[in-house]
């Protein structure tokens, strides 16, 4: 990797100095937010970035937080680990389906190091992107590689310009649960639907995936309390080689139930689209039904509707519907 | 005096029947129930007297046991000093500039800015006019970090006039596909076995016939240790080169040669070494760059590939296609065969992928040809073409026996060579039993029925010589302190070399395995063979066994004129050299034999033994998945592979041979794969996230069983066919439990889901 200036601030204000305005296109390649580092070392080794700078946040105290409110609401710090979010006893029990995907995420020892901040702000995994030579849309470059590529882990959903996947497996979850993403820039702080964090290419800049620009920082997520309802949740991925990879799909799911109907459903797919995928049409037609073979059909139908398969990732279609009739089963027991 | 005075006791007093013809009979000592027991036994009448022997089986105290390794401690602390590991005073380091093209001319090749770059000692040019394949080296730099060293590699400034290119078999065998290899073809035939008029002719004879294009990706050695050298020359008439090589002397010659040294001036060292799998002879481009850098230097370089190196520029399996036809008889006769085979060796040929393999049709006709393109070159790797070759006619076996209604295992046992039938037969059922086939419910055809998981079970078979080699030169030496060293310029793989090595002697000596100490892995001790083809144990063991009975038998002479006793009434046991009539009065310790022979000690020679070693070895693995008809996953539960080598060594090393071979082949079948950009032309996954291989999550039971019913008395190698089944038994499996034949590798879940889709919808 190429040399750079490692800065470590010791407050959030101290770091929000360090990085550049949000007008200053040019500068945003040059200073780079360091948290677990996961991801972001795999960029600098294979030259994706050669920031001057890296702005280190492990050195801000208190990010890494868990906190259950009183209010029933859960705000995990930035830095937290994957680990401790599939660790922690009350999380795993309250939240079943976000502890669930940070368990998912990639190996232990990833998961120790690889923070809640990291793997949603992480860059995708598209094997062109990841490839310096392939100089592809992604990497201002004018064309997706995969689209006539070999594109066996890319979108069927929500892609163009670019058909990258969205890589993170908390990010399902947390659109699942309706979490809100906190965010500190040098004018102050904002707080979005985690759902409107992240951005398709053809919305935002093709550049990016989520709406940070380039003087803000995410500190924090916050999960609001959940149905008064009896609710369930799940989440089931699928990987190639289950040791350690990223989704080829993914399923989040959150019911609330009146009995044995569904009274309210959220169901958000991961690894099939540029960004987390909500499946509003799908999740309105589960109210008031039964968690039974016909509705996960009639369900897995609804939730793939639109999918645009590229050559060669069509099974996604098959796997994601199976994926769900698995996670609809799962939550009927 | 600690001995259990037992008594000696002769069972027969005659042999128990006249001796077969070339064999005689022998007396010879047994445990029995405890109770040393003297029995007849049968053997070969040149075995024995002149020369060493095994023993009969049933005496070996070490060999045919379980052993730890030796160096397992050592290992697994981190202690074990690996090429990789190696730190010397001065010591720089390099790394190498590789072309980023498939084909491109070199118009230009400017150093100055690596030269100008902080750190940057040396660069040197490797390579200068034209370039065929992506990843090979073009210039090599030295620095005082491996970082600057990289900082000098992306700084040179290389001007390529970019090629055309053809880097899969469609663009190489395009109409106007450029010609890779001057003006010949890109495509070879390189040999035609049998009629083919006479193969169709035959394959309208037949009561079933099927048919299918299997196709195997290139697969990659992915060592865990990278290729590479430390070369050591700081002037003068000497050097070291510390190299991760399968070949300690396949090194020092190409290094000496670099340096303008005789090959007696360099020394090679390969202390331990962290995977081979057949990609590692010789120095290579590289090692050459690290010889140059040294000798304009006067300094150690060290220069060991980077992972994406590894996957670029370090050979790998080659591919391929095979367009198989074939038929069979109800009877269960594989009757008529057709076989149309290319081999995807990269800007290589490809390696041996001839078929029918095992199997005996009544009738074939096989052509091979070879497809160039611009990629790297194969090497050989672990079992070469075998793997390629098993998983098209495995596959084609169970596709036909399927097809006639026959249990696929007694198809094979109807069809293999005659010469072999026992063997594998007793292979195949053994794998049976201990997998669950005699209960399993679909024996003859495929469980096609709805439902979402399903369990199914394939078999597959291997072959192989690992035959020794009169190669290697081996010294045993007796100091008078009484330790025992064991000296050879072998390396070990991994396979526990050190561990077999000083059983032997220990063995030879009634000693324990921790009081003889291997030395191994340096050109200046004995000549060895490189390990390949499975051939380091069946060369390096008689020799060993040879060096330690010469030791044997110099020390008896000393030791008979100090007790009394003629030599050939002596015997090592526990510890001790004592009188085989009279144990209890006349021994000495053998700590003591060695003090009396004197400071000058004892140093003899051995050499490769014919009746020491044997070959050829066959070996049968079953395979048991589960499949997952909703999400197309496929979960190998259990796999057993059974397998004949003649005399173990270590029988837990050569278990873990095997259980190494079945993993590769699992992984092999389920993920591995090169995937080149055929547009840009570019590696997609030279890394160990995309290219994925099997992690402990995707290995279920693997049941590694030795075939003691092979009682062969030499010593062959077994680490290649343990690799050749594996996947194809996988497939086979995977077609059992839901009828979805996956004729491509690897073996993965969209292939399954699509595979079983197009099944339903036809």
């Amino acid at each position: 990797m190429k040399a750079f200036e490692l800065i470590q601030p010791t407050s959030l204000d101290a770091a929000l100095e360090a990085l550049p305005g949000a007008r200053d296109t040019k500068a945003r390649d040059r200073v780079k937010i360091l948290a677990g580092g996961q991801d972001l070392l795999g960029e600098l080794k294979e030259h994706l970035i050669e920031p001057q700078t890296l702005v280190n946040l492990k050195s801000i105290p208190g990010l890494d937080q868990i906190e259950h409110r009183d209010d029933g609401s859960l705000r995990l710090g930035a830095l937290v680990t994957l680990a401790r979010i599939e660790e922690d006893r009350a999380l795993r029990e309250r939240f079943a389906l976000l502890a669930e995907a940070a368990g998912a995420v990639a190996s232990v020892q990833i998961r120790n190091a690889g923070t809640l901040g990291g793997n949603l702000c992480q860059r995708p995994r598209c094997w062109y992107y990841r490839h310096e030579q392939a100089v592809c849309i992604k990497k201002g470059g004018s064309e997706c590689f995969a689209y006539g590529g070999l594109n066996k882990y890319n979108a069927i959903l929500g892609g163009g310009p670019s058909y990258i996947v969205h890589p993170s497996d908390v990010a399902p979850a947390l659109v699942a649960l309706e979490a809100q993403a906190v965010i500190r820039g040098k004018r102050g702080e904002r707080q979005v639907a985690l759902e409107q964090f992240f951005t398709l290419p053809s919305e935002g800049s093709v550049l990016r995936e989520n709406v940070l620009t380039s003087e803000e920082i995410l500190t924090h997520v916050i999960v609001p309390a959940q149905s008064d309802a009896p609710w369930r949740s799940t989440y089931i991925k699928f990987r190639e080689r289950g040791s350690y990879d990223f989704a080829l799909s993914a399923v989040a799911l959150r019911l609330s139930m009146d009995g044995d109907k569904v009274r309210d459903a959220r169901l958000v797919l991961g690894g099939v689209a540029p960004i987390p995928w909500r499946c509003e049409k799908a999740e309105k037609a589960m109210v008031g039904r039964k968690l039974d073979a016909q509705t996960a059909e009639f369900v897995g139908k609804l939730a793939l509707e639109g999918a645009e398969p590229l050559e060669h990732n069509a099974y996604k279609i098959l796997l994601t519907q199976g994926l769900i009739t698995k996670a609809l089963r799962k939550l009927a027991n | 005096m600690s001995l259990d005075p037992r008594p000696l006791v002769l069972q027969e007093e005659q042999p128990p029947r006249p001796a077969a013809p070339g064999k005689k009979w022998v007396k010879s000592v047994r445990v029995q129930n405890g109770i040393d027991t003297e029995v007849w036994e049968e053997v070969d009448i040149d075995s024995g007297s002149d020369g060493p022997t095994w023993g009969a089986r049933e005496d070996l105290r070490l060999l045919n046991h379980d052993l730890r390794r030796i160096d397992g401690p050592e290992k697994v602390t981190g202690r074990a000093v690996f090429t990789h590991d190696v730190r010397l005073p001065g010591m720089v380091y390099a790394q190498v500039l590789r072309c980023p093209h498939p084909w491109a001319k070199i118009v230009r090749i400017d150093l100055a800015p690596a030269q100008g770059t902080p750190g940057v000692l040396a660069a040197v040019v490797l390579e200068g006019e034209e370039v065929k394949w992506l990843g090979r080296p073009i210039v090599a730099v030295a620095a005082d970090t491996p970082e600057h060293a990289e900082d000098g590699v992306r700084a040179v400034v290389v001007e390529y006039d970019v090629q055309r290119f053809a880097v899969t078999s469609e663009q190489s065998q395009a109409p106007d596909a450029p010609k890779i290899a001057g003006n010949r073809d890109n495509v070879r035939v390189h040999e035609t076995d049998g009629e083919l008029a006479a193969a169709e002719a035959a394959l309208a004879e037949c009561d079933a016939v099927v048919e299918g294009t299997w196709r195997v990706p290139v697969q990659h050695h992915a060592c865990l240790e990278t290729h590479g050298v430390v070369v050591d020359y700081r002037g003068g008439d000497s050097a070291t080169v510390y190299a991760s090589t399968q070949g300690t002397f396949t090194v020092n010659n190409d290094a000496a040669r670099e340096l303008d040294l005789k090959g007696a001036q360099v020394t090679a060292v390969v202390e331990h070494m962290g995977g081979g799998f057949g990609g590692k002879f010789g120095l290579g481009l590289e090692g050459d760059a690290a010889c140059k850098l040294s000798k304009q230097l006067g300094r150690p370089v060290h220069l060991l590939f980077d992972r994406a190196s590894e996957f670029l520029a370090a050979g790998n399996r080659a591919g391929g296609v095979h367009v198989l036809q074939a038929g069979a008889k109800k009877t269960g006769e594989l009757h008529a065969f057709v076989a149309r085979v290319e081999r995807h060796g990269g800007v290589g040929p490809g390696s041996n992928q001839r078929q029918p393999y095992i199997y005996r049709p009544a009738v074939s006709y096989a052509q091979v040809k070879s497809v160039l393109t611009n990629t790297d070159s194969s090497r050989a790797m672990r079992a070469p073409g075998h793997p390629q070759m098993s998983f098209a006619m495995e596959g084609l076996m169970d596709d036909l026996a399927y097809a006639i209604g026959m249990d696929p295992l007694e198809f094979r046992v109807r069809n293999v060579p005659p010469d072999r039938r026992a063997d594998y037969e007793r292979q195949l059922r053994l794998c049976a039993d201990l997998i669950g086939w005699n209960s399993h419910p679909h024996r003859t055809a495929p469980d096609r029925s709805e439902g979402e998981l399903k369990v199914g079970i394939g078999f597959a078979l291997a072959t192989w010589g690992g035959g020794g080699r009169p190669e290697c030169k081996v010294e045993v030496r007796l100091l008078p302190d009484g330790s025992v060293e064991v000296y050879s310029g072998t390396q070990d793989l991994g396979t526990g070399t050190r561990t077999y090595v000083a059983a032997i002697v220990a063995e030879e000596f009634g000693l324990d395995l921790a009081q003889v100490t291997p030395h191994i892995g340096r050109s200046t001790y004995g000549a060895a063979n490189a390990s390949g083809g499975s051939t380091t144990t069946a060369s390096l063991a008689p020799a060993v066994k040879h060096a330690a009975w010469n030791a044997r038998k110099q020390l008896f002479e000393h030791v008979s004129t100090l007790i009394g006793v003629k030599p050939e009434n002596l015997r090592c046991v526990g510890g001790r050299i004592q009188d085989v009539n009279d144990p209890d009065s006349n021994w000495i310790g053998f700590k003591d034999a060695c003090a009396a022979v004197g400071g000058k000690g004892i140093s003899a020679q051995g050499e490769w033994q014919r009746n020491l070693a044997s070959s050829g070895v066959g070996g049968a693995q079953a395979a048991k998945v589960r499949v997952d008809t909703l999400t197309g996953e496929i979960e190998v539960l259990h796999m057993v592979g059974v397998q004949d080598c003649g005399l173990v060594m270590n029988r837990m090393a050569t278990r873990s041979q095997l259980n190494g071979g079945m993993i590769q082949a699992l992984s092999y079948g389920l993920f591995e794969e090169r995937v080149i950009d055929p547009d840009l032309g570019l590696v997609l996954n030279a890394n160990f996230e995309d290219y994925k291989i099997a992690g402990c999550k995707e290995i279920g039971l693997v049941q590694a069983v030795l075939d003691d019913g092979d009682n062969r008395r030499g010593v062959i190698g077994m680490a290649e066919p343990a690799v050749v089944p594996g996947q194809s038994a996988i497939a086979n499996a995977i077609m059992n439990a839901c009828g979805a034949r996956l004729r491509e590798m690897p073996l993965t879940s969209d292939k399954l889901l699509m595979a079983l889709r197009g099944a339903k919808r036809g």
